[in-house]
C-alpha cells in the first residue's frame, strides 16, 4: 500500500486526489495547497487530511511514500528536489519543467536520491491514442508519412493566473501541446527539427496559438496545433500512412447527448461527452503505483518528459527567432 | 459568346465543359488536344470539332478560351491565345516559373485579353460565406489560418516534373493560398515548408507549409496527397480563421453524404453547389461586362510563388523570404 500526498489542490490536483481516493490499494495522505479554501474542503470531501504548507505536511503525517506534485510549471523543480530530498519517489504533472536545465537537474537528483520520478504525460494512458499506436505497431494504415493533431480550447484560468505569465508556465506549446509532442515522439520515435509560429510576441491578450511543424529522424512530418483560442475543449489526431489513414475528432466522437428540458425559458443546453469507467488520469497513476510496488518500468519515462520539454522548448525557441530549431541527438540524453 | 479548350489534359477540363453548355448564351465550339484519342473523345462526348492544332482552334471566329492543358503548357497556350485575341481562362498553377508567369500576364495585358487563373475555390458557397463573415468584422482582428487541401496521387503527368513542375507541393499550395490572400488581402511574405515523398517514388507527394503575411498573420497548409483508396472521399479543402474575436473553420467539401456500400466500399457524396460552374460563369461575365476578372494572372503568380518558395524552403531547410511584386 503506498501513501501518497498531493501538492497542489488546484485543476490537477483535484483531479490526482479524487483518483487516489479511489484506489484501493493506494492511501491519500494529504493534500497540501497554500489556499485553504480550496485545499480544505477537497480533503474534506475525499476524507483526508489538509496541509497549508508541503513542511507541515511531511513533518505531521505519520508516512508518505510517494509526494505527487501538482503546482504550476515553475514551481516544479523546487517540490521535486525537496521530495527527493526525503527519500519519496515522486509524480509530477507534465512540462516536467519549465527549462531543460532544471528537467535535467531533476532527473539526475532524483537519480542520486534513489527515488523514482514520473512524469504525468497522460495521452499514453488515453484510450483512443494508446489504440491509435496500437493500429500503427500493427502496420494497418502501413508506414506513416504525415500526422495532424490539434488540442485546445478556451484561455485556461487557473490560481494567480499563472498560465498567463509565459515565464512561469511556457504558454500554449510548453503546457498543452507537449501532450502531443510526447504522444507522436512515442509513436514515430525522435525529432529531428522544429518549425513554428504563434501568437507570442504579436500582443494579444488572453489569446494564445500555436502551429509547429515537427520533422522526425524517420522522415514523417507532422502538423501539431494548440489553441487556447476557441471555445470547448477539443483534440484531434491524424495519421497518414503509406497504407491507410487513423482520424479521430473529439468534437465529432460523442457516445452520449443529453439534452435537459429548461422548465424556465424552454431551450436546455446539450452536453455530448465521451465518458469512461475510469478516466487516463487514474489509469496513469494507478501506473505509476504499480510501477512503485514492483519496481517497473513505466509506459512514460523522466526521460521522455524531459525529450517532450526540449522539443517544445525547441518550438518556443523557432517561435522567437523565426528560424527553424534543429534538435541535436548529442544533447537529447538526459 | 464562343468559347474553345485547349487541351483535356487536366480532369477539371470535364468539369468546365459541362459547365459552359449549361450556361445560356455560351457555346463551346472546339476542343483542341495534342492528345489525338483524349481530344477527339472529348470532342465527341461534347458534340463540338476536334482541333489537332491549337493554333487552328485559335484562328476560329471563338471569344475565349479555357487552357487545361499540363501545367507546364499553359505558358504556350495562354501566350498564343493572347496573340490570337482570345480571352484566357487557365487552370491553375498559372504556370511553372515566375518569369513564364510574367510573360503571360504582360502579353496578355498587351493584347487587351483577359487572363483569369482557375480558382474555383472561390465559388464554394461555403467559402464565401466565410469571406462575408470576416469582412463584416465578426472575427476581430485575424491572427492566424490553418488550411488544408489534400487529395489523393493524381498520377500521370502530375508526377512527371517535366510536365506538371512539381508535385503535391505544386498541385495543392495554390488554392488555398489564394483563398488566404483573398480572405485577408494581404500578401505572403515569408514561407517555411517540409516536404516528402512517401507514397511513391516519383514527386514530392507531402507537404506541410508555413507563412506569414504583410498583415502580421502567420498561417499553415497542408498540401499533402495523402488520401488512400479506402478513404470515403478524394481529398479536402479546410479553413480554420483565428480571430480576436471568434473562429471559423470551413469544410468546403463538409456538404456530403456517407455512403456505405458492398460494390464500392465507403464513400462521402458531396450535395453542395458547384464550384467550377460559378468560376466559369463568372468568367463569362466578365468578358461580357469588360470588367477586370475576379481572380486575375497576378493572383495565379502569386500563389505560384509561394509553392516554389516552399521547394527552395524545404530544400534549404530554412524559411524563404519573398520579394517580387509588391
Ligand atoms: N495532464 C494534464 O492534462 C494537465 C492539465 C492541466 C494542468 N496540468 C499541469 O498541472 C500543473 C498544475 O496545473 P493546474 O491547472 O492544476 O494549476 P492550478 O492553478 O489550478 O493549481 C495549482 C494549485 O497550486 C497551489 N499552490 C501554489 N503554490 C503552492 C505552494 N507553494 N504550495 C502548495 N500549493 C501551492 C495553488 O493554490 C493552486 O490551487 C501544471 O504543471 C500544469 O501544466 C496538466
Amino acid at each position: 500500500m503506498q501513501h501518497v500526498l498531493v501538492i497542489g489542490a488546484g485543476t490537477m490536483g483535484t483531479v490526482h486526489a479524487s483518483s487516489y481516493a479511489k484506489m484501493e490499494n493506494v492511501e491519500l495522505a494529504g493534500i497540501v495547497d497554500i489556499r485553504k479554501q480550496i485545499g480544505g474542503p477537497l480533503a474534506a470531501k475525499l476524507n483526508t487530511n489538509y496541509f497549508t504548507s508541503f513542511e507541515e505536511a511531511v513533518t505531521q503525517l505519520p508516512r508518505i511514500d510517494v509526494i505527487d506534485v501538482c503546482l504550476p510549471t515553475y514551481l516544479h523543480k523546487k517540490y521535486v528536489l525537496k521530495a527527493a530530498d526525503l527519500g519519496k519517489h515522486v509524480i509530477c504533472e507534465k512540462p516536467l519543467a519549465r527549462t531543460k536545465e532544471d528537467a535535467k537537474e531533476m532527473i539526475s537528483y532524483c537519480k542520486e536520491k534513489g527515488v523514482k520520478l514520473f512524469v504525468g504525460h497522460v495521452l499514453r494512458f488515453f484510450p483512443e491514442y494508446v489504440k491509435a499506436k496500437e493500429i500503427i505497431d500493427k502496420n494497418e494504415i502501413g508506414k506513416p508519412a504525415m500526422a495532424r493533431t490539434t488540442r485546445g480550447g478556451i484561455f485556461p484560468t487557473a490560481w494567480n493566473d499563472w498560465y498567463a505569465d509565459y515565464k512561469n508556465s511556457g504558454g500554449l506549446v510548453l503546457d498543452m501541446i507537449i501532450h502531443d509532442i510526447d504522444f507522436l515522439r512515442w509513436c514515430f520515435g525522435d525529432v529531428k527539427r522544429v518549425y513554428a509560429k504563434s501568437v507570442l510576441g504579436r500582443s494579444f491578450n488572453r489569446i494564445d496559438y500555436a502551429l509547429l511543424t515537427l520533422r522526425f529522424e524517420n522522415g514523417m512530418i507532422a502538423h501539431v496545433e494548440g489553441t487556447w483560442a476557441h471555445e470547448g475543449f477539443s483534440t484531434y489526431l491524424e495519421i497518414a500512412g503509406d497504407n491507410g489513414i487513423i482520424e479521430f475528432d473529439s468534437k465529432k466522437e460523442k457516445s452520449i447527448y443529453a439534452q435537459i428540458r429548461q422548465k424556465e425559458n424552454g431551450g436546455g443546453v446539450a452536453v455530448p461527452s465521451s465518458p469512461l469507467k475510469e478516466n487516463p488520469y487514474y489509469q496513469e497513476l494507478a501506473h505509476f503505483m504499480e510501477c512503485i510496488e514492483n519496481d517497473c518500468e513505466p509506459i512514460v519515462s523522466a526521460e521522455d518528459a524531459f525529450k517532450a520539454v526540449e522539443i517544445s522548448l525547441a518550438a518556443l525557441e523557432s517561435i522567437e527567432t523565426g528560424k527553424v530549431v534543429e534538435i541535436k541527438p548529442s544533447l537529447t540524453h538526459a | 459568346m464562343k468559347l474553345g479548350i485547349i487541351s483535356f489534359a487536366h480532369m477539371h477540363a470535364y468539369s468546365y465543359a459541362r459547365a459552359l453548355q449549361d450556361l445560356d448564351g455560351v457555346e463551346l465550339c472546339g476542343i483542341s488536344d495534342e492528345n489525338e484519342a483524349r481530344g477527339r473523345e472529348a470532342a465527341a462526348k461534347f458534340g463540338v470539332t476536334y482541333f489537332a492544332d491549337y493554333n487552328a482552334l485559335l484562328s476560329e471566329d471563338i471569344d475565349a478560351v479555357i487552357v487545361t492543358s499540363e501545367n507546364v503548357n499553359h505558358h504556350k497556350h495562354v501566350l498564343a491565345a493572347a496573340k490570337a485575341g482570345k480571352h484566357v481562362l487557365c487552370e491553375k498553377p498559372l504556370g511553372t516559373t515566375l518569369e513564364e508567369m510574367k510573360e503571360m500576364v504582360n502579353v496578355c495585358r498587351e493584347n487587351g485579353v483577359k487572363l483569369q487563373t482557375a480558382f474555383p475555390v472561390r465559388f464554394n458557397t461555403s467559402i464565401q460565406q466565410g469571406k462575408k463573415i470576416i469582412e463584416e468584422g465578426k472575427l476581430g482582428r485575424i491572427i492566424a489560418m490553418k488550411g488544408t487541401n489534400r487529395g489523393t496521387n493524381p498520377g500521370g503527368w502530375f508526377v512527371i516534373k517535366s510536365l506538371s513542375g512539381g508535385g503535391a507541393v505544386m498541385d495543392h499550395t495554390v488554392h488555398v493560398v489564394d483563398i488566404m490572400r483573398w480572405f485577408m488581402n494581404a500578401e505572403v511574405t515569408e514561407v517555411y515548408a517540409e516536404a516528402g515523398q512517401f507514397f511513391s517514388d516519383q514527386i514530392d507527394d507531402c507537404g506541410l507549409l508555413t507563412m506569414e503575411f504583410d498583415n502580421g498573420v502567420f498561417a499553415t497548409l497542408d498540401c499533402s496527397w495523402s488520401r488512400n483508396k479506402a478513404y470515403p472521399t478524394w481529398g479536402d479543402v479546410t479553413l480554420e480563421v483565428i480571430g480576436t474575436e471568434g473562429t471559423i473553420f470551413i469544410d468546403a467539401f463538409g456538404q456530403k453524404l456517407n455512403v456505405y456500400s458492398d460494390s464500392s466500399g465507403a464513400n462521402w457524396h458531396y450535395w453542395g453547389d458547384d464550384m467550377d460552374a460559378g468560376l466559369v460563369k463568372d468568367f463569362i461575365e466578365c468578358i461580357k461586362e469588360d470588367r477586370e476578372p475576379s481572380i486575375t494572372g497576378e493572383d495565379g503568380l502569386k500563389a505560384v510563388e509561394v509553392a516554389l518558395a516552399a521547394y527552395k524552403a524545404a530544400e534549404q531547410k530554412s524559411p524563404v523570404k519573398l520579394t517580387i511584386l509588391k
